[in-house]
């Protein structure tokens, strides 16, 4: 669900900021699993921009906008790098449940 | 996503079912338009059978929200699980928006009394 989540407003803050104004553009996405590991790239080739200037939201105000960032930080770990293609990384690292109570679970 | 907008007994009634996001949202959009100029004085909007909502979304109900709040109306979300319960929560719109609304009149209450 996390990443789910955290990896659809990557997609949506490409196409809505990265490429605005843009009729099409392309965004390269690969996904790479590890037995307790997910890593995502995007990339595209729209405009870029500083992660860290983008301001919290003021949750106090009701926030209307500027949440998709944020999203994506609370669910994943988040790296970018602008530049052509700019290249957005999502990665999260899962807590393998023992074998223990997998048996559990699956005998209740 | 699915949508339904009723008025019952003064009370405006929004459903929003599947995924609200950046794509679907733009079709909720206008009717929310329209429920707001109405000035409803309590919109009751359930979210029972909404899968999944994102940033976008949130900010179509955050803005339905502040706007009838403003005009004096209430707004009671109802029935938010699963992701967009995670959502709500992580971005702490759970403690303002799903605590119910002071200006929401009480449900009426039966008559105790026997005769």
């Amino acid at each position: 669900m996390q990443v789910v989540s955290a990896v659809g407003e990557a997609f949506n803050n490409i196409v809505l900021h990265g490429y605005k104004g843009r009729k099409e553009g392309s965004i390269d996405l690969r996904i790479q699993t590890r037995r307790n590991h997910i890593r995502i790239e995007l990339r595209d080739w729209g405009s870029g921009f500083d992660p860290t200037e983008v301001p919290r939201p003021k949750f106090d105000t009701l926030p209307e906008s500027g949440l998709g960032l944020f999203i994506m930080q609370s669910f994943m770990e988040m790296a970018y790098r602008p530049g052509r293609p700019n290249l957005l990384t999502l990665s999260k690292r899962f807590v393998e449940r023992s074998s223990a109570s997998r048996k559990t679970e699956g005998a209740s | 996503m699915r949508f339904e907008i009723k008025n019952a007994s003064g009370v405006t009634h929004l459903a929003i079912e599947g995924e609200l996001d950046a794509v679907t949202v733009s079709d909720l959009r206008p009717d929310l338009e329209k429920l707001v100029k109405a000035k409803p004085t309590l919109v009751e909007v359930d979210l029972s059978t909404l899968r999944m909502v994102d940033s976008s979304g949130v900010g179509a109900l955050v803005s339905l929200y502040k706007r009838v709040r403003a005009q004096g109306g209430s707004v009671v979300i109802k029935g938010l699980r699963d992701q967009p319960l995670a959502i709500f929560r992580l971005l702490r719109l759970d403690r303002v928006m799903l605590n119910g609304d002071p200006r929401t009149p009480p449900p009426a209450q039966k008559s105790k009394s026997r005769h």
